[in-house]
């Protein structure tokens, strides 16, 4: 078995790290207090990326269901289920974030605001997605569940979104004020999704690395009984 | 100033999360690597 | 089409009778969904004004619940006697398959809640005769039905049914439910129906969506 650590994946590593410590030095130190968020702004930093990686994630884990389904190549069962559970970590990291945030900013932990909500029922369905395939009886038909799950949780989010959105209407929820963003934040937060994106696409690859890793070992293991 | 208590907690879970997340992949890393080397040595073994 | 009507139709038939001579249904699950309502209003008193505001949501949750009892005992039936493979060796497509089970599952689910709905209007002191009512149940239980028939297929097959079909269907179903318990409010406060429009539609754009996804991929929840 060769070891897979081809030179690209040390660089990568490598401009993680310094793409990281340029984002965390740009949230805490860098970035000066906004207006009206003020110090709660660097909470964003970390808050957006996370949700962003949250979307792009369940974006991966759908499409390569599709694609699954579609072809029936198991490198894309692999691929949908590692972005999942790597997924599965920055959602978490979302929610908490934006609780905490809620609680600094507005006074309350949790508000059915649509965002918050859609990213709730998103962590739910990334557990659906994970659990389904942990308990079926066999792997393979664990993979197919799993992605008929993923299919239909995309469609379903973007419809929670709106639901909650109308919601709020009614209620009108307490807003931030959403005028544009001095250019200086923009560009913190332009780094932070750099480092947030590439630290995504690594622990991906890893992980998919792993799972292929798993399943040559089973193999081998087969062979020999 | 009230806030970078929440401000302090937020970065400590965040890196604590992301740290343990890596050092979970790594673990599962060197436990499949040592895995594969004994199979391959009950392999040659058999041969 | 009407050939497909009568395949889907021969299904829909198909679990009547089976509920007929078992009863293994409708009765238990009307039972379940009475005591839930029974003991929401035990929590609350039933004469306070708070009650009226609460009861859209009790009245969902208490359907939510029926709703996924009875789509995981009809699923189950059919797998564990292994009916679900005679189906699936008829001569039909995999979505006349979904369509039947779909309708049969809606049919007793509006039958739970057509005995369900007076009980809980009387428990909870409503005015009794609420047919606009109704009509959110069965375009809600509509949305129940057809993500619930693919989830509660994939879910029997899984080694904890009880807890999967939950975990896989609540967070899909969650705009029905939020869309369901806002439109009874504003029958319940007695505003008129054209108040809760909006939710109705989103109800309605729900039911097409997953109605056509689900039987589209329902194909693949039951392949061998």
């Amino acid at each position: 078995m060769k070891n897979k650590n081809t030179p690209w994946t040390g660089v990568a590593i490598l401009i993680a790290f310094v793409l990281m410590a340029v984002a965390l030095y740009g949230a805490l130190v860098f970035s000066p207090e906004e207006k009206q968020l003020g110090n709660t702004i660097r909470i964003l930093y970390v808050h957006v990326p996370s949700a962003w990686i949250a979307l792009v994630a369940f974006g991966i884990v759908s499409l390569c269901s599709v694609l699954f389904l579609w072809k029936r190549n198991l490198k894309w069962d692999t691929l949908a289920r590692s972005s999942a559970e790597v997924g599965l970590v920055f959602t978490s990291l979302a929610l908490i974030s934006g609780s905490i945030w809620a609680r600094s900013f507005w006074g309350w932990w949790w508000t059915w605001d649509p965002r918050l909500t859609s990213t709730l029922i998103l962590w739910l369905i990334y557990l659906a997605y994970l659990m389904v395939r942990s308990y079926a009886t066999e792997e393979s038909r664990g993979a197919r569940y799993a992605a008929v799950v993923a299919i239909i949780g995309f469609v379903d989010v973007p419809i929670i979104y709106l639901t909650t959105r109308l919601w709020n209407l009614a209620h009108p929820p307490p807003t931030v004020a959403r005028g544009a963003l001095d250019p200086i934040f923009v560009w913190v937060l332009m780094v932070s999704l750099a480092a947030f994106t590439l630290l995504y696409i690594i622990l991906l690859t890893r992980t998919v690395e792993q799972k292929n890793l798993r399943r040559e070992i089973d193999q081998l293991r087969q062979s020999l009984k | 100033m009230e806030n970078l208590g929440y401000l302090f907690a937020i970065y400590t879970i965040v890196w604590a999360v992301l740290f343990g997340y890596v050092w979970v992949l790594l673990l599962r890393q060197k436990q499949l690597r040592r895995e594969l080397e004994s199979l391959k040595e009950a392999l040659r073994a058999k041969k | 089409m009407s050939e497909y009507l009568g395949k889907v139709g021969a299904i829909i038939w198909k679990d009547i009778l089976s509920e007929l001579r078992t009863k293994d249904i409708v009765t238990s699950v009307l039972v379940f969904t009475v005591l839930v309502l029974v003991i929401f209003s035990f929590a609350f008193e039933p004469e306070s004004e708070v009650i009226r505001l609460l009861s859209g949501g009790i009245l969902w949750v208490a359907f939510t619940f029926a709703g996924m009892l009875g789509l995981s005992r009809s699923m189950a039936a059919e797998t564990d006697k292994g009916s679900l493979q005679g189906l699936l060796l008829c001569p039909v497509d995999r979505d006349v398959i979904f369509m039947g089970k779909m309708a049969a599952s809606l049919l007793f689910m509006l039958l739970v809640e057509a005995a369900a709905m007076p009980i809980f209007l009387i428990l909870f002191n409503l005015p009794v005769f609420l047919p606009s009512l109704a009509l959110v149940a069965l375009m809600a239980t509509i949305g129940f039905a057809a993500i619930g028939t693919i989830f509660a297929t994939i879910a029997a097959n899984t080694k904890a049914r009880e807890i999967m079909l939950p975990i896989l269907f609540i967070p899909v179903a969650v705009p029905v439910i939020i869309a369901a318990v806002k439109a009874t409010g504003v029958i319940i406060s007695g505003e008129p129906l054209s108040t809760a429009r909006s939710w109705l539609l989103i109800i309605a754009a729900f039911d097409a969506i997953f109605l056509v996804l689900s039987a589209f991929l329902f194909e693949f929840a039951v392949e061998e």
